[in-house]
């Protein structure tokens, strides 16, 4: 508020414009100041008001300060908040000025009544002015030691202010210490809550600096401390509750008697009325059990009716903060929720971000059991008013069909979904059914049926327009007139807006000559000309190859564009369970409701660096490059790196290049191919099964013609590593901080590689062997983290890597960064490999 | 922590500004917030915490009034959202209702609770009834005495004596004349009744509210007849755990005056005591409406004001319904609002008339839900009853009273 922003906002009419009346008020104020007549209270408590009031709106009063500290000698108390509020205000932009202050609010201090006590001091600690901390540090002593426990916990949150003023005067004040005392001896709750929460605070800043300071706050979780806090939890307020159960969260117990017997004591804060104790609740059982596999799931039982209450007894507001929590769950344990789907069904007037949620969960509690009612309940919302949820609505129905076996009923929805005649519906389904033909290609009958019947002139969206295409070209021999259908939009070529469906277009016109040539040579030539016009670079380059490839030859061409095809099994999920792990760690904050771990969206520049250097200094530094590597193990490591990496690259190039290659589909927004991708089965084909590298090979020939189209699958990858690289450790430390993150990844440690790891030297000699050098590691089981570097051979380009290793998990997070990011991906692939052989050389 | 809120009017005015810690917000915030909702649309779809470029914010609409909590660090989402409702709800309490001025005229009041709520970002008290023993609420009351007396404060002076005692919800020792305790059974009943009338879902959500005037300390215990039938409950701190694990009895010491015991929820009922049966039929652009309303099971109790409700689609250019009992109201946002009251005996209400779709439509193709209110007092839908209420020493005049009550919560009718 101060300086006011009376620039910013245009004074109304109606508003005062400030000058005179402030004036006014110096006048009147003054007038007050000595006098003692009777009433003068009431006289002055209007013109506080109105000060108050004017600084509220914004209008600079602080040309009064003088004049209100002249006031404030009064007994009323009222007055006596006002003007306090007032200095608080305006003491930061007038350091001189609240130095005239100090005197009454210390007076203040020594005053008998214990409210009156208590305010001045915690005015007295709002002042925030560097140059009066002296000032505060007697009137904080004695508040401490009160006799009245208002102004003690006042004064404890006045040492948090202190300290964040000067935290020097605050820590040879010896404060600290006493607040420690406080904490562990004080009768009231409050007080101690106030302590813990103010030492939390000081502790974890000072740690940095002091080892005193380190020590003491390891000691707030230490087993004594918890168990004193966690017995007197009831007499705590519940926000206090929260605190101390956010602390518990932290506390590691020595074995599982001692879990049970927090979770006994704590069984009844599921119940508490508010919300946030019942989440801080939740956190600390779900965190205690988490190594205890069937503990976890009987958890899950147990907090699910307090979950599903909270979401319908508080606000909205409240709803959907629950909720967030609730979803994150049922994504972890949709079997847990199965029975309760009915709990997440919309309200016709609940905001759309909550029925979002609930669709999403809908989707996936759904099981054999309940398909049929959540599938009835789904198409009731198709018929929504709101029209992004009943699209969301159709595709979970979609969602659901992929992800059951038995997928009867859901069909017959999805077709009659196709014959609501509303376009956003049709739309969304026909993505639908392109999906679901992809996995279940026995139900094309049906479907090319209906599909059949629809008129591409109705369908706009190109993502549907695109699947309809898609579905002409892949069953052209079932539909009869999928080639003048075909035909007709080629004859429209100029006025498809969409590159997608051009694309498309092209592929499908090729499906369907293959099919049935006479009937689409001319349509196809006409695709092909206007492909090849087409100002759009990737439809431009499809239109080229195609044309070069069948002119090359005609059955290469068939077992390039339309390769028999294996059904899709499994559909990638969007969202890592990396991702999905860490959003759970950090259950009951902020950043379940963003669905995103706090490191995706905390400012990483002003945390990155301290928090590594933080983390490099507790890492022992490892003897790097000492080793000589026997050559003939890097050489038979190259050759099924070869391997591996061949196959790699296609599913990547596949992947991330499908649009401007054979390959129709990369998913539609929500899901992309796993493993099985067309361009795989299109290479391996019969006759060159299990020849991978030279089936690339092929490709290379048929792109020699000069067409660039996926230069990835290119070039197989001939990383090597240089077997004696170095790299000092302060260069590496400056190379991981400017660096960006070319890679993360998870990666399963075989059982053997688990077992060998026992200390973090086992695995560093191993990678050392494959040219991957340790420049720092630490920890023990059953964590382990290692930074390892590398070199690229007869190059300078290094590698770098953050490995941390889970061997209860039997997993690896993998971070990757390097100077050539190109050749990242190959890096990785030669890591994953020297990694997954730890432990069986 | 919180380090800072704002209060905001309907029409994005900064009524009141309460800066909690060292890192002044600045009031800038506020107009990116305002800009932010204003662009949502509608200030109830946008979201209860938003990210802005410098700090996360909780929002919290009552009345027209925003309250706005800014932080810049990672806390506990519930935590913030809370203590924001905690806050309107005390605020409210105070001023007897919240609005634009009511909150201008007694800012000063604002003021001071909320600094005894919050201190340094982290919340405090937050019990309506120890704050009023700090902090005398701005009524009629108080201004005579004040008068009177000549003592215009309206700060009570001493300090709550509860801050020390173990039992921090309630005053040291308070007495009474008249000894009175009271406890409503207040229910909500939520269902969804599908088009062909069949009931997807219904639960009840219930809240006990005790309204209690005891001297000294009194030791209170409360049994239902048939608690079995509760799906899961939460309870006032004041609650003790250990007799309702073994025997599901409230044995507590009750707060000063009125609070809420206990809420509870029980799923799967079988049936609603109103059917409502809508038919849609539509062709050649014009739809035909009919809607009955009439008592499925008989509750035993009137049932009172029943109203029903429902959006037009926005395809429909007109229409003309009338009914047989009741009045009928089109409002400006197309919401048709049908006001029944009691069902007669004579007749069964019917909403009847046409509506005249776009040209070009020929049927319609989203159907609107209908949502109905009803009221039934002396009758907890559930079935829950309330068996005994126990005084452990009761005082010579002891006055008790139950009452119950159930209300339509979000009952929706598709068609």
């Amino acid at each position: 508020m101060a300086p006011p922003a009376q620039s910013q906002r245009s004074p109304s009419p109606s508003q005062p414009s400030g000058k005179s009346e402030v004036s006014d008020l110096k006048l009147q104020l003054r007038q007050l100041a000595g006098s003692r007549a009777p009433g003068v209270d009431d006289s002055k408590r209007e013109l506080f008001k109105k000060v108050i009031s004017y600084m509220t709106i914004g209008i600079d009063v602080s040309s009064l300060f003088g004049e209100m500290v002249m006031c404030s000698a009064t007994s009323d108390i009222v007055l006596k908040k006002m003007c306090y509020l007032y200095v608080g205000n305006y003491a930061k932009v007038n350091p001189d000025l609240a130095l005239l202050t100090i005197n009454f609010l210390q007076r203040d201090c020594r005053d008998e009544d214990p409210m009156i006590r208590g305010l001045a001091l915690r005015s007295l600690c709002s002042l925030r002015v560097a140059n009066l901390v002296e000032y505060l540090v007697g009137p904080l002593g004695s508040g401490l030691k009160d006799s009245n426990s208002y102004v003690r916990m006042v004064a404890v949150m006045g040492v948090l202010k202190l300290y964040h003023i000067s935290a020097s005067t605050c820590i040879d004040a010896d404060f600290p210490s006493i607040l420690k005392h406080l904490m562990l001896h004080d009768s009231d709750t409050q007080v101690v809550a106030n302590c813990l929460s103010a030492l939390q605070e000081i502790w974890s800043a000072e740690a940095s600096t002091s080892e005193e300071a380190s020590r003491e706050r390891e000691a707030l979780i230490s087993k004594p401390f918890i168990y004193y806090l966690l017995n007197r939890i009831k007499e705590f307020c519940e926000w206090a509750q929260c605190l101390v159960l956010e602390l518990v969260t932290k506390y590691v117990p020595s074995d599982s008697s001692e879990i049970f017997d927090i979770m006994n004591l704590l069984e009844d804060r599921l119940q508490h009325a508010n919300g946030a104790v019942v989440l801080a609740t939740i956190r600390v059982f779900l965190q205690l059990t988490l190594s205890m596999t069937d503990v976890h799931q009987q958890v899950y039982e147990r907090i699910k009716a307090p979950l599903l209450t909270l979401v319908s007894s508080g606000s909205p507001e409240q709803s959907y903060a629950v909720l967030s929590h609730l979803h994150l769950l049922v994504m972890r344990a949709p079997y847990v929720f199965s029975s309760d789907y009915k709990h997440f069904y919309c309200q016709y007037n609940e905001p759309s971000y909550v029925k979002r949620l609930k669709l999403e969960m809908l989707t996936a509690v759904a099981n054999e059991s309940n398909t049929y009612e959540i599938v009835t309940e789904l198409c009731e919302y198709a018929a929504n008013v709101d029209i992004p949820i009943a699209r969301e609505s159709i595709r979970a129905v979609g969602k659901i069909a992929l992800q059951q076996y038995d997928v009867n009923a859901i069909v017959d929805r999805l077709l009659q979904f196709l014959e609501m005649e509303k376009d956003y519906v049709t739309a969304e389904a026909l993505v639908l059914v392109k999906d679901l033909l992809r996995k279940y290609p026995q139900w094309s009958h049906d479907c090319i049926a209906v599909v059949g019947n629809i008129s591409s002139k109705n369908v706009q969206e190109p993502k549907a327009k695109a699947a309809l295409i898609w579905m002409l070209g892949e069953y052209s021999q079932d539909m009869q007139d999928a080639p003048y259908v075909l035909e007709s939009l080629v004859e429209n070529w100029d006025e498809e807006h969409s590159a997608e469906v051009r694309l498309h277009l092209l592929t499908a016109m090729m499906k369907c000559f293959f099919k049935r040539p006479p009937e689409t040579q001319s349509a196809l030539g006409a695709a092909l000309a206007a492909g090849i016009a087409d100002f759009h670079q990737d439809v431009h380059d499809r239109a080229l190859f195609y044309y070069r490839i069948l002119r090359y030859n005609v059955s290469v061409a068939e077992r390039v564009v339309n390769p028999p095809k294996q059904a899709v099994s499994v559909f990638a999920d969007t969202q890592s369970s990396e991702i999905k792990d860490r959003i759970f760690d950090e259950f009951n904050s902020l950043s379940v409701l963003y669905q995103k771990p706090s490191y995706m969206f905390t400012d990483k520049e002003h945390r990155g660096p301290l928090e590594f250097a933080d983390e490099l200094g507790n890492l022992s530094i490892g003897e790097a490059a000492n080793n000589v590597v026997p050559t003939q193990m890097v050489e038979e490591n190259d050759k099924d790196l070869l391997l591996t990496t061949s196959e790699k690259e296609e599913t990547k190039g596949s992947r991330n290049n499908g649009s401007a290659y054979s390959v129709p589909y990369d998913g539609s927004s929500t899901s992309v191919f796993a493993s099985q991708t067309q361009i795989e089965s299109a290479v391996s084909n019969p006759t060159l099964a299990g020849h991978s590298p030279q089936a690339s090979f092929a490709i290379d020939d048929l792109l020699g013609l000069g067409i660039p189209a996926a230069p990835a699958v290119l070039s197989p990858p001939q990383l090597k590593l240089n077997t004696k690289a170095a790299l000092d450790p302060s260069t590496f430390q400056q190379k991981w901080r400017q660096l960006p993150v070319a890679l993360s990844q998870e990666i399963s440690v075989s059982p053997q590689g688990v077992a060998a790891l026992t200390a973090p030297q086992a695995l560093l000699r191993h990678m050392q062997s494959h040219s991957i050098h340790c420049i720092a590691s630490g920890g023990q089981s059953p964590n382990f983290k290692f930074f390892f570097f590398a070199q690229k051979f007869e190059e300078s380009s290094n590698y770098l890597v953050e490995c941390v290793i889970n061997t209860s998990s039997a997993k690896a997070q993998v971070k990757i960064k390097a100077d050539d990011q190109n050749t990242s991906q190959d890096f990785s692939t030669l890591f994953e490999s020297a990694l997954s052989k730890f432990g069986t050389s | 922590m919180l380090q800072c809120i704002f209060l905001l009017s309907d029409s994005g005015e900064v009524m009141l500004e309460k800066q909690l810690t060292g890192h002044r917000v600045d009031r800038s915030i506020c107009d990116w917030f305002w800009d932010h909702v204003i662009s949502q649309g509608d200030s109830f779809k946008s979201q209860p915490v938003i990210a802005s470029p410098t700090h996360y914010l909780f929002q919290v609409v009552r009345e027209g009034i925003t309250f706005l909590a800014c932080t810049q660090v990672e806390m506990p989402p519930l935590m913030g959202i809370e203590f924001l409702c905690r806050v309107s709800d005390v605020l409210s309490d105070y001023l007897g209702g919240l609005n634009e001025d009511v909150i201008k005229d007694n800012f000063v009041i604002v003021y001071e609770l909320l600094d005894e709520m919050i201190d340094n970002g982290f919340p405090l008290t937050t019990e309506a009834n120890i704050l009023r023993e700090m902090i005398a609420p701005p009524n009629i009351v108080s201004k005579v005495l004040s008068v009177v007396t000549g003592n215009s404060s309206n700060v009570s002076d001493t300090l709550p004596g509860a801050t020390g005692s173990c039992i921090p919800w309630r005053a040291a020792e308070p007495k009474y004349a008249n000894n009175e305790v009271y406890v409503d059974l207040v229910e909500e009943m939520d269902a969804v009744i599908n088009r062909d009338g069949a009931l997807v879902k219904c639960e009840v959500y219930g809240e006990v509210r005790v309204n209690s005037h005891l001297s000294g300390l009194p030791d209170l215990t409360l049994s239902f007849a048939n608690p079995s039938i509760l799906d899961d409950v939460r309870f006032h701190p004041c609650v003790r755990f250990r007799p309702w694990e073994s025997h599901q009895v409230l044995s507590f010491v009750p707060p000063d005056g009125e609070f809420k015991l206990m809420s509870y929820r029980i799923k799967k009922l079988k049936s609603t005591p109103l059917y409502v049966k809508p038919q849609l039929t539509s062709d050649a652009g014009k739809c035909r409406v009919n809607v009955l309303v009439g008592i499925r099971n008989d509750p035993g109790k009137t049932i009172d004001s029943i109203t029903l409700e429902f959006q037009l689609p926005p395809c429909i250019l007109s229409a003309d319904l009338n009914s047989n009992h009741g009045t009928v109201n089109i409002l400006g946002n197309k919401i048709c609002s049908w006001t029944i009251g009691r069902i007669p005996k004579d007749k069964t209400p019917s909403l009847s008339g046409t509506l005249l779709l776009e040209t070009e439509l020929e049927r319609l193709h989203v159907f609107p839900t209908f949502r109905v209110g009803f009221r039934i007092m002396g009758v907890a839908l559930s079935g829950l009853q309330i068996d005994k209420l126990d005084l452990k020493t009761a005082p010579s005049r002891l006055y008790k009273g139950f009452r119950a009550l159930t209300r339509a919560g979000e009952f929706e009718v598709r068609s």
